[in-house]
């Protein structure tokens, strides 16, 4: 039918079985402007924060055992505690996590040499750390205890110095998400071959492009608001406060202006590593790929009409309808991915790698969170569970079972691509296994206790729910020990892991196409795309990818090594 | 096989029992949840409750089917959609259905329209101001609650008059008492940060934002209805709880609704008694003190193990007489305390930090105390130790002059005065 592309031009030769070095681990620690390098910072320095944040939640699971305050000093300790899990779970584990993903892979898919400002890029890395320091040396004075959403007037007149650091070292994160995401969008307009129309890049870049037009437009809100917390807390402004004249709703408002969209920020790129893993793992185009690349969209401009449903119970009761009404629409398009990536799912030829299991269960969980959605934007019965432990429940399941689920199934699907060593598959199950059903039975009775009246952010609560809090906190730590066995084949598969080769997942689109770890420049000559980056099952496709592994390696390629 | 799958991939007939099979364990499974969801919320103690919770069956039944079916359709893949170990081959090349697509774009979409029409009637039934509210023998009383770190204040704003023709108002403290069938209407203000009124047996729950102090603040409203509970007995207490994040002990920011089972039993129980309290308080300062430190917060910072206090927030009252007299050079155990509640912050016990608000005639809402309250609960805090440093005497409290003059008074309180201190002490305000 149509011509069969190879992916280094007509005129390629046979590519010399070179070994491509890795980097020394030296240049990690480094400055640096390869994307690569960066990628890899990013996901390295995320995941210290995923184990730090997870401390902080087993912290909290274990004063959470019993009804009384036993752990705590008190229960400021116990809120500092949670502010510090949210904010550093959120701002430094998820956030610079997709930027690792999204630096890594993209300029690789879009078969670009890096991406279109290196050293902005390395810039945006390098405000992360000293943004973590800044907000955890709040712990050597008053540590910020007012929630990661820190509501005035807590904030502002009832919290201490901490709270101050808090807001400066968001702020640092926020001017990082920002140049990244610039970055991103420039390089996905502008960077693609000359073959790959918009609607045939694949749908990771899709995902990063509505992520990073969502940060660009609601980040600067966030700064907005920050600068008139710190105003308020330094400068003697009274902005959100009342007796001066200001407003506790402004904060609301402006925060959760970015606040929601920042959901979107955290979620859309997991969505697209699923339509990647689950097409290139079940051997099967994605179904209604131009839907999914738009609901991508869709979801990032309807993101921007909901921000008060997280206020529904202090928005002037007349202005709480609207936002019910835009918020039940999100599930339109969000629908039209879990159905699309069914639709992918089923009839194909499951292989079920680590990779795939983590996507599998992105559906199974997240389609939970999707459901507790849609209850909560139900507005009577929100004003029952709002700020309960059925909304803890309802956000760890579309960011823990959404978005940490997609991190992990990424981090099994590119690791290859990275280090060029494959994951060990065996532990990639059993990691499966203790994530999964730990993070079911973690989560899901807590929508019960919310429901039964246990609000959040409590550290003493009825003792009539204590049955099911130890339940939590088993299954809480069932899932925190979970995160050592992908530590341990994370770094055992570094050194000990079966040689990948180029395209061990027989995968079409371009990341493969090069060695594993790709080169400095990431291909050795302009690459040329597939004429479709899912076209799994046809002749052509199969042609292409044999040229891969003719070019890259004579070795068959390794889809089990388990 | 290929071949098959390759068109429409779901007319498998495997497939269509196993999808049969599901719809039906689907259906069994919605009909399981129906039965099991009373038991994963609290009893429907309001009128309001039946209409959230009927909302709430219809978002389960339609939840039930969606988790069921994406689940049901995921294990039915994993089950036989898995490539053989022997099979290295694709599937098919199968790009998409634009009728399916458009099926489940306009199904959900029908869904959401259909959940947000009646949410929207439930939402208007349950704010809609409802007429004769606070009916207390057939007149309406304004109820004002207030929230303060870390406890709630409930005023009931009476029509009786004390003997100067003020209105008397009833502090029921941490307690609201209703009857069933009274459509309550509370004015909610809060003192510092903000609060969340919660009544999960009510599912009501509404913020208390703070506003300009000297514009009244920033008022919410919040209604509901009690209705019979089968099986309760009456009168019903069910938890306030605090929704928003406060503070250090938010988790011990509660109240509790007491449902008498009608108005009579309501008079009777509560509204009586409380006014005949107020017109005839115990001579006895220390018994007097007793019931006034109940009516302010002081239970939700501090520990008091005679009326069992156990807040660890602020520092702890057992045994403070012992130690009243020594915290301050120059200062009495009688002042100490004094000043303590009146100038919170004057001295702030080592090991915590300025949190105590302070109360006084001077104060609003919640805080506003006469110097006849203050004296009672520093009688009352007196009685608290081994060897009292109070001077009990001659039964003398010595006021120091800054709140003499604050409070309006000239003299030190003397108790034990029987008829005398009564007649003084019956006034609800010092001014």
């Amino acid at each position: 039918m149509t011509t069969i592309a190879v992916p280094l031009g007509a005129q390629a030769e046979q590519h010399e079985a070179e070994v491509v070095r890795r980097p020394a681990l030296s240049e990690y620690l480094r400055w640096s402007v390869d994307h690569k390098i960066i990628g890899v910072q990013y996901g390295v320095a995320a995941f210290l924060f995923f184990i730090v944040g997870g401390a902080m939640a087993m912290g909290i699971r274990l004063e959470l055992w019993t009804p009384e305050l036993d752990l705590m000093a008190s229960g400021a300790a116990y809120n500092s505690l949670f502010t510090m899990h949210g904010t550093i779970m959120i701002f430094l584990f998820i956030i610079p996590m997709w930027a690792a993903f999204g630096n890594f892979v993209v300029p690789l898919q879009l078969g670009a040499k890096d991406m279109a400002f290196p050293w902005l890029n390395a810039f945006a890395f390098w405000l992360i750390p000293p943004a973590a320091i800044v907000v955890l040396l709040g712990y050597f004075v008053t540590p910020a205890e007012a929630g990661w959403t820190s509501y005035p007037p807590l904030s502002t007149l009832f919290s201490g110095d901490g709270q101050t650091l808090w807001a400066l070292g968001a702020h640092l994160l926020g001017i990082s998400s920002i140049m990244g995401s610039i970055n991103f969008i420039v390089t996905i307009l502008n960077m693609r071959p000359p073959q790959m129309t918009i609607w045939r890049m694949p749908l990771l870049c899709w995902a990063v492009l509505a992520t990073s037009i969502i940060a660009v437009m609601a980040t600067p809100f966030l700064a907005g608001a920050l600068t008139l917390l710190l105003l308020d807390r330094v400068a003697g402004t009274t902005f959100f406060n009342a007796a001066g004249g200001g407003d506790v709703l402004l904060w609301q408002n402006i925060f959760w202006f970015y606040s929601h969209p920042a959901v979107y920020i955290m979620v859309l790129p997991g969505m697209g590593v699923l339509s990647e893993v689950l097409s290139i793992h079940c051997r099967k185009p994605v179904f209604g790929y131009r839907m999914v690349g738009l609901s991508s969209m869709g979801i990032a401009f309807v993101g921007f009409t909901v921000w008060a449903h997280h206020m529904f119970t202090s928005l002037q009761p007349e202005l709480r309808i609207p936002f019910m009404i835009t918020t039940m629409i999100i599930a339109v398009p969000t629908g039209i991915k879990m159905f699309s990536w069914l639709g992918t799912v089923w009839g194909g030829k499951m292989r079920f790698t680590s990779a795939l299991l983590f996507g599998l269960g992105f559906m199974s969980m997240f389609v939970i969170g999707g459901i507790t959605g849609v209850m909560l934007a139900a507005l009577p019965f929100d004003i029952h569970v709002h700020d309960t432990y059925f909304v803890v429940s309802h956000f760890h399941f579309v960011l823990f079972g959404g978005s940490v689920f997609a991190i992990y199934a990424a981090l099994y699907h590119w690791f290859p691509k990275v280090t060029g060593r494959m994951m060990n598959e065996r532990l990639g199950r059993i990691h499966f296994a203790f994530t999964y059903f730990g993070f079911l039975f973690t989560f899901f009775p807590m929508h019960i206790v919310g429901m039964l009246g246990m609000p959040r952010r409590v550290a003493v609560y009825d003792p009539n729910f204590t049955d099911w809090n130890q339940v939590i906190s088993f299954s809480a730590f069932v899932l925190g020990f979970s995160t050592f066995i992908v530590v341990y084949n994370v770094i055992h598969s570094y050194f000990r892991g079966p040689v990948a080769g180029a395209n061990p997942w027989r995968a079409l689109t371009l990341e493969w196409a090069t060695t594993s770890p790709p080169p400095v420049t990431n291909f050795a000559e302009d690459p040329i795309p597939f004429e479709d980056p899912y076209g799994y099952g046809t002749e052509a496709s199969a042609a292409y990818l044999d040229a891969v592994d003719a070019a890259f390696d004579a070795e068959p390629p390794a889809t089990d090594n388990s | 096989m290929e071949r098959n799958r390759s068109n429409i991939p779901s007319i498998s007939p495997a497939a269509v029992v196993v999808a049969a099979v599901f719809l039906l364990v689907s259906v069994i499974g919605v009909n399981w949840f129906t039965t099991f969801v009373p038991r994963v919320l609290p009893p429907q103690a309001s009128a309001e409750s039946r209409s959230v919770d009927e909302l709430f069956y219809i978002l389960m039944i339609i939840g039930g089917v969606v988790f069921f079916l994406i689940q049901g359709m995921l294990l039915i893949s994993v089950i036989f959609f898995r490539a053989r170990d022997d099979d290295r081959g694709d599937g098919p090349t199968y790009h998409g259905n634009p009728l399916l697509e458009l099926v489940w774009t306009i199904i959900p979409a029908l869904v959401v329209v259909y959940l947000a029409v009646i949410s929207f009637n439930v939402w208007n039934q349950n704010s809609e101001p409802k007429a004769a509210v606070n009916m207390i023998n057939g007149e309406e009383t304004v109820i004002r609650v207030t929230g303060a770190r870390y406890a709630w204040t409930h005023n009931y704003e009476t029509s009786r008059l004390n003997p100067e023709g003020e209105p008397i108002v009833i502090n029921s403290g941490d307690k609201l008492h209703t009857y069933i069938g009274q459509n309550v209407e509370l004015v909610l203000r809060t003192q510092d940060v903000i609060h969340s009124y919660w009544v999960p047996a009510m599912r009501v729950k509404q913020d208390l934002l703070p506003g300009d102090p000297a514009t009244g603040g920033r008022p919410t409203e919040i209604r509901f209805t009690p209705v019979r509970v089968d099986g309760a007995a009456y009168p019903a207490e069910y938890p306030i709880v605090c929704a928003e994040l406060c503070g250090d002990g938010h988790g011990r920011m509660r109240g509790t609704v007491i449902v008498y089972e009608d108005e009579a039993q309501f008079l009777a129980q509560f509204y009586e008694p409380a006014i005949h309290a107020i017109l005839n308080p115990p001579a006895d300062p220390v018994l007097r003190g007793e019931i006034v430190i109940q009516e302010y917060i002081c239970n939700s910072c501090h520990t008091l193990d005679s009326l069992g206090w156990s807040s660890r927030t602020g520092p702890s009252m057992n045994g403070i007489a012992d130690r009243a007299g020594e915290r301050v050079a120059g200062q009495s155990a009688e002042e100490y305390i004094a000043t303590s509640v009146w100038n919170a912050t004057a001295f702030v016990v080592p090991g915590y930090t300025e949190q105590m608000a302070s109360f006084g005639p001077e104060q609003t809402d919640a805080n506003k105390m006469s110097a006849e309250q203050l004296y009672a609960i520093v009688a009352y805090l007196c009685t608290q130790g081994e060897q009292s440093d109070c001077d009990n005497e001659n039964s003398t409290v010595a006021i120091p002059a800054a709140i003499k003059t604050a409070f309006g008074l000239e003299v030190d309180i003397t108790f034990g005065q029987g008829d005398d201190a009564g007649e003084s002490e019956s006034a609800p305000s010092g001014e």
